[in-house]
């Protein structure tokens, strides 16, 4: 078997096809996450009783197994509890129409919610304290106080954080391919066994990977410096 | 098909997993150490602004760090043998576990170059002043003055890198290496039990991340011994003294000097 230059070329055209499953799963996972990581982090927070156990709880476990097995485990009893459910309620689902892409939807939400819970605490303690009690002192409601004045700070203080995750969710969507979703790492192995040239075609992977990254870290270093305006001290 | 949830073979299937547990740390220890040695050689130039090397370097972080590691381990899998057979090397007949090791090991590699380089450059540019002031040469400075304090600012880092590779192994068996998740895999397909197996592998990997936590704990405590004045009586029954004032307000200090936190 001799290398082939020329066919990286073609794999690169090929895989183009699957960015957007790619694409997909990552930005799902990560925004489904950020909404999961904010209440379990405000739960520990503000130590509401029941909730901030269990959010600890959540969190310690998603972060010290692999992803892998979050897939593995939700692939295996997600099916189990919507066939439960239906013939409980005789709701009449079948877990067969479960779309294979909703498994890695749901188990990347559940990862990248313990990940984000982390990434939105240190936000939050990242804002002083002055400036929670700075808003209650001008009559703002905690709600509006944490809307309007924490949540901006967090998410500027937080974004290097965000954007590592994000890339990190970006290159764990390649697990996807183990519960048959067709994204960028399984079309490679496609485009791979059909030609018998592997080796060309995960190079063509690897240089869409690293561009993605770049443009990533890219757009992140971008945001920053405009929403890190209000921190610039001076004079307008 | 019929499908009955038995606890009982989450139980029984923890000491079969266990048995391949020396696998999966063997990828952990091998993959770490070839990541040390890497990850040093990656960061000196760069350190030391030598010219062509730094470049170099830069984009093997920024390769590695910017493609997945699935992606790396198939890459190398295949393309190690054909770029190799080039030079007329067959490595055709090398078990798949060196692949694993070496991938994973250049993967780390990127990772402990970057916190190396971020906790050299958190040393106090005075303390080489300092020892080149004494008349240490540029070896001695690095050894003595430098690698013990980037150490100490290192560690915490470096902890949150094992526990990342710990999980990463788990992808050694998409290449067939029977360590832990693919005996999972081969015992969940005997028995069709597979929810009862990945449990107990979650169980697994949950109180190994949390025991390696706590061992890598101590080597930072015993690694940032230097920050605290007075030694710490050692008790081992969980009988701590009240720490005094002064030593407080050091260690809070010591959080000021943030480390930048790659994790996976």
């Amino acid at each position: 078997m001799k290398l082939d230059p020329s066919f990286i070329w073609t794999a690169f055209v090929k895989l183009l096809s699957a960015i957007p499953v790619t694409l997909e799963i990552t930005f799902v996972s990560v925004l489904c996450g950020l909404v999961i990581g904010s209440i379990t982090a405000l739960a520990r927070i503000y130590r509401i009783p029941v909730l901030a156990q269990l959010s600890s709880g959540y969190v310690t476990f998603i972060r010290g197994t692999p992803m892998l097995t979050h897939l593995l485990l939700i692939y295996f009893s997600l099916p189990m509890l919507v066939d439960g459910l239906s013939s409980q309620f005789g709701l009449g689902w079948s877990s067969a129409r479960i779309p294979m892409i909703a498994f890695a939807l749901v188990s990347f939400s559940i990862t990248a919610g313990a990940y984000m819970s982390e990434v939105v605490r240190s936000g939050l303690l990242a804002v002083d304290r002055g400036q929670m009690e700075a808003a209650l002192s001008v009559g703002m409601s905690t709600p509006q106080a944490l809307r309007r004045i924490v949540f901006p700070q967090a998410f500027a203080a937080s974004l290097p954080n965000l954007s590592n995750s994000l890339i990190g969710m970006l290159h764990g969507s390649t697990l996807a391919f183990t519960v048959s979703v067709v994204d960028l790492n399984a079309k490679a192995q496609i485009v791979a066994s059909t030609n018998w040239k592997f080796f060309e075609a995960y190079v063509a992977a690897a240089l869409i990977f690293w561009g993605l990254t770049l443009l990533i870290e890219r757009a992140t270093s971008f945001i920053e410096r405009k929403i890190n305006v209000y921190n610039r001290g001076g004079v307008a | 098909m019929e499908y009955g949830f038995d606890f009982a073979y989450v139980f029984k299937y923890v000491p079969k997993l266990l048995s391949t547990l020396d696998l999966t740390l063997l990828i952990v220890a091998g993959a770490i150490a070839t990541g040390l040695i890497i990850g040093l050689l990656v960061a000196l130039p760069r350190l030391y602004h030598v010219p062509v090397l730094k470049q170099l370097s830069m984009v093997y972080v920024s390769f590695f760090r910017g493609t997945p590691v699935l992606i790396q381990l198939f890459l190398f899998y295949y393309g190690l043998p054909e770029i190799l057979k080039l030079v007329y090397i067959d490595v055709t007949r090398v078990p798949v576990l060196y692949f694993v090791i070496f991938t994973l090991g250049l993967n780390a590699g990127a990772f402990i170059s970057e916190t190396i380089r971020a906790a050299v450059t958190a040393v106090n540019r005075g303390q080489v002043e300092a020892a080149y002031a004494v008349g240490m040469t540029g070896y001695q400075a690095f050894t003595r003055i430098i690698l013990p304090q980037a150490l100490a600012i290192a560690v915490p880092v470096f902890s949150n890198l094992v526990i990342a590779m710990l999980k990463e192994t788990s992808l050694a068996f998409t290449l067939g290496v029977m360590e832990m998740t693919g005996k999972a895999q081969s015992l969940g397909a005997l028995s069709q039990h597979f929810l009862e197996t990945y449990i107990s592998l979650a169980i697994i990997y949950l109180i190994i991340s949390l025991l390696l936590e706590r061992v890598l704990l101590l080597a930072e405590r015993r690694l940032q011994r230097h920050m605290r004045r007075e030694q710490e009586k050692r008790s081992w029954f969980g009988l701590r003294r009240v720490p005094p004032l002064n030593r407080l307000t050091r260690e809070l200090n010591l959080e000021k000097k943030e480390v930048p936190s790659y994790e996976a």
